[in-house]
């Protein structure tokens, strides 16, 4: 269990770091593993411009469990071999955290994401914008992502995306 | 006009990698082709379904604001205050009854008239608020898809379109009465004529999904309308039949009416792309930026009478399908990339699938033909003047 206010902090850095580096990894598999085993697990990634004006419509659509396995599947399996592949950099700050019940936590960060595509070899931003996440705490005291609003400011994208953000 | 050297191959098949490449070339097309008389999509009216309502879009650079008036009228302006020209309006979208330009407090309404200034007794004597509303460029509706054009000189909008008012007309759900759901945006390094002869032309051996979604090859028919060669593709759905490598599966369902003509594509020159595919209404407001970059905004759409059911599963299946991370076409947006990489070579772009004879042009085309691009290479060259060599 949690004792105090300081190694719950550490412990939801510690899943918002697990995120960033299963993704600057490109591991999927462990990507999928930071978030909770439960059938409403979900991802959504999309613009702060689309969510400001009540427009839902996402980059990424993950609304359940199923969708974020098929997500590994599209990455790992499906579009292998036909795009520019890229390296990530993904910088976290938790900003803010609140107990929203017994086993869940709401938590706030700011991210930005560097892109080096590997042909170009050339840095560049490729996103900014802020986490809000549900955190589920586990039988066992651990946390797990239990979902995830990636809230781009970047409204317009230098690409596509391969790799969540 | 300048006069520009560029040799072009005699082959109807063949396109000079140059032209995509050089920028002597891109300035005279904005002044040619985006200032010149053609018809350019920039909105569709329900993006501004209240009184109100307004979004700013800029056309290869040129700003414009297009809003619905208080009365429920969609007008087009160019986003410039009438006094001195200060960009009027900031947002990207937004609902404002009136405009007020910061610079000297000049006031517009809805309609564009000029409804107040302050001090005007030190202007200009004569002066009269009636000679200052927005300047607004021609434009005119087609079920809702707002066209601007830059020129007086184009033809009307209906001629424009020709014979691929049909399939764009079913392809905005045959009335026009639709719902945003929001918006994805992109920019892309490549040039906008690599964009639009790769976006909308199907490369069914690119998409491994296809295999592993176990979908078979549609049925379809490609043709070209007006000089233009605006390019209309109406296939029947091939939905997946068997297993699927997918979990959710509501992501390549088709819940809609009229799979026998389930997907659609009407791709206008020079960069307008549309396309309906399963439930996904996707119409792509692309502009170039530079002779390197062109930007596109891919705005996706309900209809007015779907139920709640609808409206999710079309959001659901928007969002992940068919855009620049979409299952089905992420790996098209590689390819603009590689392709404007490509260009910086010499020789030419040398199209295959569906020509028979180098030296004629056809209007019929099978589904996944390259050449139904062809007439709109023709067109695009002898707009630029560049001539068609004879041996
Ligand atoms: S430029 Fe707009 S009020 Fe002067
Ligand atoms: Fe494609």
């Amino acid at each position: 269990m949690i004792e105090t206010d300081m190694s719950l902090e550490a412990a939801l850095n510690a899943v918002l770091l697990a995120d960033a580096d299963a993704l600057d990894s490109k591991d999927m598999q462990r990507w999928l593993d930071n978030y909770a085993d439960e059938e409403n697990a979900s991802y959504f990634c999309r613009s702060a411009e689309n969510s400001e004006h009540g427009l839902a419509l996402g980059l990424m659509y993950d609304d359940c469990r199923a969708r974020l396995e098929d997500r590994v599947t599209f990455v790992n399996d499906i579009w292998v071999g036909t795009f520019q592949d890229y390296r990530t950099r993904h910088f976290v700050q938790l900003t803010s955290y609140h107990r929203a019940d017994t086993a869940t936590l709401e938590m706030r960060s700011n991210f930005s994401v560097f892109m080096t595509p590997k042909d170009s070899g050339i840095t560049q931003v490729l996103a900014a914008g802020q986490y809000l996440d549900s955190v589920r705490q586990q039988k066992n005291g651990g946390l797990k992502l239990l979902s995830r609003r990636a809230e781009l400011d970047t409204s317009v994208l230098p690409r596509y995306l391969v790799y969540p953000i | 006009m300048t006069e520009m050297k560029l040799s072009w191959p005699k082959n109807y098949n063949e396109v000079p990698k140059e032209a995509f490449v050089r920028e002597d070339i891109y300035a005279e097309e904005v002044k040619r082709i985006f200032h010149g008389t053609e018809w350019h999509p920039v909105a569709h009216e329900s993006e501004l379904p209240n009184a109100g309502d307004f979004k700013t879009y800029r056309l290869s650079g040129v700003p414009l604001l297009i809003g619905r008036d208080v009365e429920g009228v969609v007008r087009v302006f160019y986003n410039a205050c009438s006094h001195r020209g200060n960009q009027l309006e900031t947002a990207v979208m937004g609902n404002k009854t009136e405009f007020e330009c910061p610079y000297h407090r000049w006031l517009f309404d809805s309609k564009g008239d000029l409804v107040g200034c302050p001090n005007p007794r030190e202007f200009l004597p004569g002066f009269n608020k009636a000679d200052y509303p927005l300047a607004q460029p021609r434009f005119d509706i087609f079920f809702g898809l707002v066209f601007v054009t830059l020129s007086s000189e184009t033809e009307p909008l209906l001629a424009y379109l020709g014979d691929s008012q049909n399939t764009l007309r079913e392809l905005l759900a045959g009335d026009g009465r639709l719902k945003l759901l929001g918006y994805q945006k992109v920019r892309y390094d490549t040039n906008w004529k690599s964009y639009t002869d790769n976006d909308g032309y199907h490369a069914p051996l690119l998409h491994q999904a296809f295999k592993m979604l176990n979908w078979q090859g549609g049925n379809g028919r490609q043709f070209t309308a007006t000089k233009r060669g605006h390019i209309c593709f109406e296939s029947a759905l091939s939905v997946a039949t068997g297993p699927t490598v997918l979990k959710d599966k509501s992501l390549i369902e088709f819940k809609g009416q009229d799979p026998a003509v389930g997907s659609r594509i009407v791709s206008l020159f020079p960069t307008f792309v549309s396309t309906k595919h399963l439930d996904v209404i996707n119409l792509r407001f692309a502009t170039p930026i530079d002779a390197e970059t062109v930007e596109v905004h891919y705005a996706y759409f309900a209809h007015q009478d779907d139920d709640e059911d609808m409206v999710r599963h079309r959001l659901r299946q928007s969002s992940n399908l068919l855009g620049p991370c979409g299952l089905i076409s992420m790996e098209d947006a590689s390819i603009f990339h590689r392709i404007h990489i490509g260009n910086h070579t010499p020789g030419s772009a040398i199209f295959q699938k569906g020509v028979h004879d180098p030296l004629k042009l056809e209007s019929e085309f099978l589904q996944n033909d390259e050449s139904g691009n062809l007439p709109r290479w023709e067109y695009y060259r002898s707009v630029m003047g560049f001539e068609r060599a004879t041996a």
